[in-house]
């Protein structure tokens, strides 16, 4: 089964994400696997099914010398995995999954994603105005979570295009909360 | 189980891993326990493990755990004696204490005068002063002239700081390095107090440069009985709150820790202070001197480290205490015995600080040698949006401080806690950093000498271990869907597949 893959989630690189190709093939006693990073040279790997062990609903990766105790979940095409305190998040396109894709941005593409909540809680305070050309790590508002006012900022140089909140509000997480446009 | 518990049940005006404390506490003693919950935490952990139970009201905690009606509600239901009031909610709230003892059940804590003493921060340093507790040299009040800045200034040594009175998040302050630095930034405190806070009003006070957390444990009791418990040292803070404490501290000289001791007995008997509480000083890690900064009159987060030092339940002290009991150790008894260090682990971002709320997926708890944990966590557990990040603390205990700090570093290795995100690997990064290890840490590391090893952590394991695995569970979740797909199929269509797949 063939994958285009977006590898994110470091918490040190935020909102950047590695490239990659992927081939899945499973046989009887194991999985080959080949992986491209963007520009970069096949690399293929075959992991018996020994190696690759489901125990209690986490997965146990013996690896190149190492055992990893992984614990991944996710769906369609967002998956998390998370092993030796570290995270990422991987997204995974197969045909359908990328047309679907494509279609959802639209011509959000390359204007940056719009600012939205990571958690419920309650807007404090708006620090921006609609139409105001915003630099990469400048605060968009304040928002108070878990008795603690937290700044969220721009990922990318964008223009306000739209404010769906105000001062006080209650937001779900998940909910849009800054509309960005690309500055041209 | 003792024969004589001091109480027949204690009500935990909390929630949390200290909720949880306390439980263990009261079963050990034999005193029944009953724990309270708001409706965001029907399935928070002290809920399941105490022996009672009760609602007191919606989740934000003004309407629960800080109401104190519906509180004294519950108490009468279930008929408690004593309510431990864990730490921060009403632990420092003098009118609670009062509402208790109007009702005949006693607080497991001070006296409520003793909590307001302590609560007027600025009256508890004159009140200490008096006590003879070294407080921050300085003006003792208003400098109206820069004559007399110059004369506050020559008596307590440069540097120092000028404050405005009404001043905050760093308006209105200037540290002077130079007495010809003096005038201008006398000056420019005071228009910096006017324009924003509308207040030119200033004080002075000595700068400390290198400042250290340096906090004393002490108990008094309703005889007049008073000690300590030792240091513990505090240092390590992001957003101002505490992340890594441990006893002893690396910095205090042995003569100066006897002096802390000395200094805080005297301010315990001075307050007649009863049951447990926390002297915090300002440490200058330069001229090593200490000076008294405010009083916790309750039981600290990291209370653990000392119990893990001197082998004393301080929970079970207090109750003890509480009830009337006189302390059941005198100072000759207490020792510091090897070295113990905690870490608190927070839902949060490692790197922002910013609060990581939501379901655990899963929850792999540490154990082996000489590790504790007072954790509130477990697998299908939400934590909450309306109260303290913080889901548990992993104390760790060594013969001397590098097996406490390697051991610690081992149970965080150990501590598998997903679906959210933690700090565990920002601990792992300070247990590396040098500053941290040599001891000379102070409360400024967060801000300025952790980023070194950070990235090097969040990169330990290949990127490709992250691909694989996703790739296949990807590859699965497609498998079972298209045999799925198979199977809800009408019947004529697979008797039309078997029969086409037959023709073949």
């Amino acid at each position: 089964m063939f994958f285009e893959a977006d590898l994110g989630g470091d918490l040190t690189r935020p909102g950047q994400t590695k490239p990659y190709k992927i081939e899945v093939n499973e046989t009887k006693n194991s999985w080959k696997i080949a992986l491209q990073e963007e520009g970069g040279e096949w690399v293929r790997y075959e992991i018996s099914k020994d190696d690759y062990r489901i125990v209690e609903n986490i997965v146990n990766l013996i690896w190149n010398g190492g055992s990893y105790l992984i614990d991944v979940y996710g769906s369609g095409i967002d998956y998390t995995v998370y092993t030796r305190s570290s995270v990422r998040t991987v997204k995974i396109y197969n045909d359908e999954a990328l047309l679907h894709e494509s279609l959802k941005k639209g011509s959000l593409i390359g204007g940056g994603e719009n600012l939205v909540a990571g958690m419920p809680g309650k807007i404090v305070k708006v620090l921006v105005n609609k139409g105001d050309v915003l630099k990469s790590g400048q605060p968009v508002l304040i928002m108070e979570a878990m008795k603690m006012e937290n700044e969220m900022r721009a990922s990318a140089e964008v223009r306000v295009k739209d404010i769906l909140v105000k001062p006080a509000d209650s937001v779900e997480s998940g909910q849009t909360l800054v509309l960005f446009e690309p500055v041209k | 189980m003792t024969s004589n518990p001091p109480f027949k049940k204690v009500l935990i005006a909390n929630r949390g891993e200290i909720a949880l404390r306390v439980i263990r506490a009261c079963r050990e003693l034999g005193i029944a326990s009953a724990a309270v919950y708001s409706d965001a935490d029907r399935n928070s952990l002290h809920v399941l493990l105490a022996d009672e139970a009760y609602n007191i009201g919606p989740a934000p905690s003004k309407e629960s755990y800080l109401n104190i009606d519906n509180i004294l509600k519950a108490i009468k239901q279930c008929g408690a004696d004593a309510v431990h009031p864990g730490y921060g909610f009403l632990s420092e709230n003098a009118e609670f204490a009062e509402a208790l003892k109007k009702a005949g059940v006693t607080f497991i804590g001070p006296t409520p005068d003793n909590i307001r003493a302590m609560g007027d921060k600025i009256s508890a340093i004159r009140l200490m002063r008096d006590a003879g507790v070294p407080t921050v040299p300085g003006s003792g009040g208003p400098v109206d002239t820069i004559e007399d800045a110059k004369k506050v200034v020559e008596k307590i040594g440069l540097p120092v700081m000028i404050k405005a009175t009404a001043g905050g998040g760093g308006k209105g302050m200037r540290i002077v390095r130079e007495m010809s630095e003096l005038e201008s930034s006398y000056r420019a405190a005071r228009s910096e107090g006017l324009n924003y806070f509308k207040n030119d009003t200033v004080y002075i006070e000595r700068f400390i440069q290198n400042p250290k957390h340096i906090e004393v444990q002490v108990f008094g009791d309703q005889h007049g009985n008073a000690v300590h418990l030792f240091e513990r040292e505090c240092s390590i803070q992001r957003r101002n709150q505490k992340i890594i404490e441990e006893s002893p501290s690396p910095s205090v000289p042995h003569e100066v820790r006897h002096r802390l001791g000395d200094v805080s007995i005297k301010a315990v008997k001075a307050l007649r202070y009863q049951g447990a509480g926390t002297f915090e000083f300002i440490f200058d890690n330069i001229t090593k001197e200490f000076f008294f900064m405010e009083m916790n009159t309750r039981l600290q987060v990291e209370h653990p480290v000392t119990e893990m030092v001197t082998g004393i339940d301080l929970v079970q002290e207090q109750i003890f205490v509480a009830a009337g009991r006189p302390l059941s150790f005198k100072q000759e008894d207490v020792v510091q015995r090897g070295h113990a260090i905690e870490a608190r682990i927070c839902a949060e971002d490692p790197l922002t600080y910013q609060p990581s709320p939501g379901l655990i997926r899963r929850c792999r708890h540490p154990q082996g040698p000489f590790i504790r944990l007072d954790s509130y966590a477990y697998p299908g557990y939400e934590v909450p949006i309306f109260y303290d990040p913080m889901v548990a603390k992993l104390i760790a205990w060594g013969p001397n401080r590098e097996t406490a700090i390697r051991r610690l570093d081992r149970a965080l290795t150990e501590f598998t806690l997903t679906g959210i995100k933690t700090n565990i690997l920002m601990h792992k990064s300070i247990l590396q950093s040098p500053k941290f290890l040599d001891g000379s840490y102070t409360t400024q590391f967060c801000d300025k000498d952790l980023e070194i090893k950070m990235p090097k952590l969040f990169r330990s394991v290949d990127d490709h271990v992250f691909l694989i695995t996703a790739a296949i569970a990807a590859y699965n979740e497609k498998r079972a869907k298209s045999v799925s797909d198979y199977n809800t199929l009408s019947r004529w269509q697979s008797v039309g597949r078997s029969t086409t797949l037959r023709d073949q």
